[in-house]
């Protein structure tokens, strides 16, 4: 399915086109999920609980229901025991029984204006019994914890998951024979290493409206990155057969994980269901920030062991994760997290084995880059420190042992296209790595590398043609504002070599759409393009069919032409688009509606080679590859770390649009800059402490520099739509790891622990002035 | 007075009527009374600028102004910097430039960057920099904002 | 739910009275500080009385005595750019320009967020330093109490609830004096994790003034003038600082948050008021 053109001679493929929805974003006419309304329209709120670990008790509810403009409330009581969840269905619509966490919520209240719905959540009484709570994952795997889910053992799991009391998953992977292995090793380096909590902090909060209609049919509107994981959720939550739930989506405000799964659908669902009107339910700042989820903090135990000339031979790695009360997407961080955690690196012996347990913080869940950046930011850590160790240049080191050409990824996955040593050769050039390393002055140069997954999971796409030859194309992919509905477009109009405005993407929506997983893993691009790829030929072909009859010619001898043509081969004779739409419609064979499914079933694990227990996917992806350089400033006063410059290359298998590539490169570093130096959620004893943009702080213009260098890599991946493969999260993978080396190399302070804050990097400081 | 009453507000060169209590934002009234959806509520704190409007031609939150104390004054949202419904230069260039993610800064960004060309035609990137530091955007980086403001200071 | 009253008064009087007649009430300027409280329910007034009509609070001015009045109602980015603040008094100034964003500058005024005084803020630092006196409007008549004395504890200030600050007076700068005001934060715009304001005048190579203030570190800025005036006629050495320092430090009083922990904040203190000190004497060689 690959083009047989070369990137230059493609019409509307590797072209930095505008986003086709940017006119309607700056004149400030874009609808998000706030921004709708129905006739008659509610507001729903919602009490959120007091404690990290209770039993409910009871509730009165009196109070609020007498409150003028109050609809309705519901509490646990009024919610039967349904679960949902991506991996282990573990979580109701609403805490029933028992809270988990501190901020779930506990009761809901639909009114006939917002602020009379949260004054009068307020006012709802429960009655609770206190229970301990379990704060860490090494609280929660004592023995004797307090266990959040009594009924784990009988929960439906989609995968042979290994899981007991707290313990929520264990996953292994193993090849070769790592205890043997550190016996051939020169050197042994182990180190542990922490990451904290993150939030994704799109900057729209999260948010649903939902209406029944008279026969019972609902449709939802809300935030996400699938409206097809909405459904399900609502569903199974509620307990509905999902025929009667339409699903649908607005703009979307950004989302990097956080709107995939289930946030407050199911409670707006479930007002509207009892008030029988439309309701609409909106998140506050903190409201988000406490009930949505977040990127799990990780506890990673390295330990790598080489030859003297850098030869990588061994590598185990252990990793603890904090899951919270909910399993959500957390299985398969861990497993993506020990998928990972070898890097793009050949070991001949390699283990890594961790556990994610539940605790009483709200849920960790997917985050750009799905426990990858933990673990890059650890394993690339340590591959500086062998490389200071041995005198080798880090960048030599890495390119010594990445995986070569027709070497297989870490379980035995093959790797197809693998521009990781251009990505590493291009970065030291475009950076002047050999120089600025040398001659960085005060401030420090660190380099990091890292491969991602790309893809996973079904998909489907339909291409329609209408009446007058133009075209829609429908996907059920969400635009969560990275532009892939632009990135389609330009692959549906390469594959029909018609016009950009000749096409119409259909928002998403459940009752129109081809199933598509979701906006996730970065898998759009690659998976949804490989599906519309195969629509617009399914399109192609009933094209030149109805053509030949036209031109009468066989189809065989038809080429498609620019425009929306279609001609014989070395003739002139041609027919547009326009005429063979107007013969469908009216006259001969009906309407041409191209179709194309798939599910990606390359098997991660080839049990030939690697051994792995408690895996939570079979399939999970395509590789993509990068590396970059950082330069960092160092304040010797107070420790603070600044961004100075970045250097990326990015291995994206063909670019669709350069200019959308460029854009997924600068935010995955602004986000992973604050990841790296500053973001952090705390806790203090079970409460979120900083739940809000006055104390949590997002990378502004001040904190990320200018200078973003962008070097695009194109390795064409054999079926990626024209070669291409997916750039959402590899580019923020490897910041943290990037910065904590330029750090090291600025001052000699090895930090280990993300943020790497300037009280971290002062005591660093000050520890090796006294030693 | 209390509790709620009908006020005049002077909205992209319009008197706009609402009711507002005197807790009551503008960022409330304009959006959900007023229909102008195109200031958002990211933060509800004057932290993320979603909401940035000018009022009396200077940058302010809506979501910290009190609408009732706004009475009197000149509003400006990102509606009334289009030119009769279609995008400004400044708009445009935000467009050609790929500064547009998910769009739900993109109207206090292009509200900020308005007042900081008003006040500098001719920025220099640590200019847009510091005019914007008021204003998070989660996708972009930055970098392709700066190169909108200053691409239309060019022209 | 009860919905607040509104009130547009045009003299202080009037505020005053508004305010002595009902203790939840509140006075709104920018609304930087109160309604994005009032937006977290942290606050739910029962009056807002609005100050933008009252003249009184609005001027910058000059008085007779050489000590500078700044209005209430003047915002933050007027304080950036006041011409009257010079020498060592450009600290309230700098202070004023570290305040958060520009947006929050355009809206936020010095009387809102002295009186708000959130530990964090950069004025009371820099007020501290100068020897500032805040003026306020009471039910019993007007009074002038120091920055020293303003600033009690966490969140607490001499403000009683029917009080209302009218403005801010600042001395004259001491001659030749030059003013640094630095501040370490996660981002910036946000609260600081500490501030320093230093002023400071040399003759020769003694320090004939000095006034150090430290924000972020305690319950009120920290200011210790007997300290202070032991370094005047010694010249900038190493071992007096670091004596003046360790006081400081052990004058601080500071608490974990999101933000830092006390105890990185006691391991900065001498570290941020050293390079304090040292840029106001290189900033005094720049004048001389």
């Amino acid at each position: 399915m690959a083009s047989e053109k070369t990137t230059n001679e493609m019409y509307q493929v590797g072209k930095s086109i505008p986003k086709v929805d940017a006119r309607e974003k700056v004149l400030g006419r874009a609808q998000y999920i706030a921004d709708l309304t129905r006739p008659n329209m509610l507001f729903g709120a919602m009490l959120q609980s007091p404690y990290a670990h209770a039993k409910i008790i009871s509730y009165d509810t009196a109070a609020a229901e007498e409150v003028p403009g109050v609809k309705f409330v519901l509490t646990g009581d009024d919610f039967g025991d349904h679960k949902m969840g991506p991996f282990i269905k573990d979580e109701g619509a609403i805490a029933k029984g028992k809270v988990r966490y501190m901020g779930e919520p506990v009761a809901c209240v639909a009114a006939e204006d917002e602020a009379t719905a949260r004054a009068a959540a307020l006012l709802i009484d429960v009655e609770y019994e206190e229970l301990p709570a379990v704060l860490s994952p090494e609280a929660a795997l004592e023995p004797g914890a307090a266990v959040l889910h009594e009924d784990l053992a009988d929960y439906f799991k989609v995968f042979e998951a290994i899981a007991e009391d707290n313990l929520m998953s264990y996953t292994e992977i193993s090849e070769g024979d790592v205890d043997t292995a550190w016996d051939e090793c020169d050197l042994i380096v182990e180190n542990t290493y922490e990451t904290q909590a993150q939030n994704h902090l799109s900057l729209e909060p999260c948010g649903a409206l939902a209406e029944v209609e008279p026969d019972g049919l609902i449709n939802l509107w809300s935030a996400n990155q699938s409206v097809f994981r909405v459904q399900a959720n609502v569903c199974e939550a509620l307990g509905l057969p999902m025929s009667r739930v339409r699903s649908m989506t607005p703009k979307v405000g950004a989302g990097f994980g956080n709107k995939m799964e289930a946030h407050i659908q199911p409670l707006c669902v479930a007002l509207a269901l009892a008030t029988k009107r439309p309701v609409k339910m909106i998140l506050s700042r903190e409201e988000d920030f406490e009930t949505v989820r977040a990127r799990h903090p990780f506890k990673i135990r390295y330990k790598t062991g080489v030859k003297n000339d850098g030869t990588f031979v061994a590598r185990e790695v252990e990793l603890l994760l904090d899951g919270g009360a909910f399993a959500d997407d957390s299985p398969g961080v861990l497993g993506n997290a020990a998928l990972m955690s070898m890097g793009p690196y050949h070991f001949p012996n390699a283990k890594a084995f961790g556990k994610v347990a539940y605790t009483n913080h709200l849920r960790f869940a997917a985050f750009r880059g799905f426990g990858n950046p933990q673990v890059t930011f650890a394993g690339e850590a340590q591959i500086d420190e062998i490389a200071d160790k041995l005198g080798i240049d880090p960048i030599d080191l890495r390119l010594k042992n990445m995986l070569g050409k027709g070497e297989k990824w870490f379980g035995g996955q093959k790797v197809d296209s693998n521009g990781l040593q251009e990505c590493l050769e291009k970065v030291r050039a475009s950076s002047d790595w050999d120089n600025r390393r040398k001659n960085s002055g005060e401030n420090g140069v660190g380099v990091s590398a890292a491969g991602h997954i790309s893809g996973l999971l079904a998909t489907g796409a339909i291409v329609r043609m209408l009446e007058d030859g133009t075209f829609v194309l429908n996907t059920g992919a969400t635009d969560i504002g990275q532009g892939s509905d632009t990135v389609l477009t330009q692959i549906c109009a390469e594959s029909l070599q018609i016009p950009i405005e000749n096409i119409r993407t259909a928002a998403p929506d459940t009752d129109g759409s081809p199933y598509n997983w979701g906006t996730t893993a970065s898998r759009v691009t690659y998976t949804t393009g490989r599906a519309v790829v195969g629509a617009a030929e399914d399109a192609v072909r009933q094209i030149k069919d109805y053509a030949a009859i036209l031109l009468e010619s066989p189809a065989d001898d038809l080429e498609l032409r620019e425009g929306g043509m279609v001609g014989i081969k070395g003739a002139n004779k041609e027919v547009s688009f326009f005429e063979i739409a107007a013969m469908t419609h009216w006259g001969v064979g009906g309407p041409i509606v191209g179709s194309h499914t798939l599910v990606f079933d390359q098997p991660t694990i080839d049990p030939k080679i690697a051994v792995a227990k408690g895996m939570p996917f079979t399939n999970i992806g395509v590789f993509t590859f990068a590396a970059m350089v950082s330069e960092v400033a160092i304040d010797k006063v107070t420790g603070k770390a600044s961004a100075e410059g970045a250097w990326y290359a990015v291995d994206v298998g063909q670019a669709i649009n350069p200019g959308l590539v460029e854009g997924q490169v600068d935010g995955g570093y602004a986000q992973g800059l604050g990841y790296a130096l500053f973001e952090e959620m705390v806790w203090d004893d079970g409460r979120l402490a900083n739940p809000t943009l006055m104390d949590y702080k997002a990378p502004g213009t001040a904190e990320v520099p200018y200078e973003i260098d962008t070097t695009i890599v194109e390795h064409p991946e054999p079926d990626g739509p024209f070669g291409a493969k997916g750039v959402g999260e590899i580019t923020l993978v490897t910041v943290p790891a990037s910065i904590a080396n330029a750090i090291t190399h600025a001052s000699g302070v090895r930090l280990r622990k993300l943020p790497l804050s300037p009280e971290r990097v002062l005591n660093g400081l000050i520890e090796n002035e006294n030693t | 007075m209390s509790s709620s009453e009908t006020i005049a507000l002077k909205l992209n060169g319009e008197v706009r009527e609402a009711a507002a209590g005197p807790t009551t934002t503008l960022l409330e009234v304009i959006r959900d009374q007023l229909g102008l959806t195109g200031a958002k509520k990211g933060c509800n704190q004057g932290v993320c600028g979603a909401c940035t409007v000018l009022i009396d031609d200077k940058l302010a939150r809506a979501c910290l102004s009190l609408a009732v104390n706004s009475v009197g004054q000149d509003i400006t949202t990102i509606e009334g910097l289009t030119e009769n419904g279609e995008p400004s230069p400044l708009q445009q260039s935000f467009v050609d430039n790929g500064a547009v993610q998910c769009g739900f800064c993109t109207s206090g960004m292009i509200v900020s960057s308005h007042a900081l060309l008003q006040a500098n035609p001719q920025p220099s990137i640590d200019d847009v920099r510091d005019g914007l530091s008021g204003n998070v955007c989660r996708c972009s980086g930055y970098r392709k904002i700066i190169d909108a403001v200053r691409g239309v200071a060019g022209d | 739910m009860t919905e607040a009253r509104y009130f547009e008064p045009e003299t202080v009087d009037e505020v005053v009275a508004l305010l002595a007649a009902d203790e939840d009430a509140k006075c709104v300027a920018g609304g930087a500080s109160l309604v994005a409280m009032m937006n977290a329910r942290l606050v739910e007034p029962s009056q807002l009385i609005s100050l933008r009509h009252v003249e009184e609070l609005q001027k910058i001015e000059l008085n007779e005595d050489g000590w500078l009045q700044i209005g209430a109602l003047v915002r933050h980015c007027d304080v950036v750019i006041a011409a009257e603040l010079t020498e060592g008094n450009q600290v309230l100034s700098q202070a004023a320009g570290l305040i958060a964003n520009p947006v929050i500058r355009d809206m936020g005024t010095i009387g809102g967020s002295v009186g708000h005084f959130d530990p964090a803020a950069d004025y009371p630092v820099a007020l501290a330093a100068l020897g500032a006196e805040i003026e306020i409007a009471g039910a019993n008549g007007r009074r002038s109490v120091p920055a020293g004395e303003f600033f009690i504890d966490w969140y607490e200030t001499a403000l009683a609830p029917s009080d209302l600050i009218t403005s801010i007076r600042v001395p004259p700068a001491p001659v030749g004096s030059a003013g640094i005001y630095e501040k370490l934060a996660k981002v910036q715009g946000d609260m600081g994790i500490a501030m320093v304001a230093v002023v400071m005048a040399m003759a020769g190579d003694a320090i004939n003034y000095l006034a150090v203030s430290v924000g972020g570190c305690g319950p009120t800025p920290i200011r210790l003038p007997d300290a202070e005036q032991a370094l005047i006629g010694g010249s900038v050495d190493d071992a007096a600082l670091q004596d003046f320092s360790n006081k400081l430090v052990a004058a601080s009083d500071p608490v974990d948050d999101v933000r830092a922990s006390a105890a990185y904040r006691k391991v900065l203190i001498p570290r941020f008021v050293a390079q304090a000190i040292d840029k106001a004497k290189a900033k005094l060689g720049e004048a001389s």
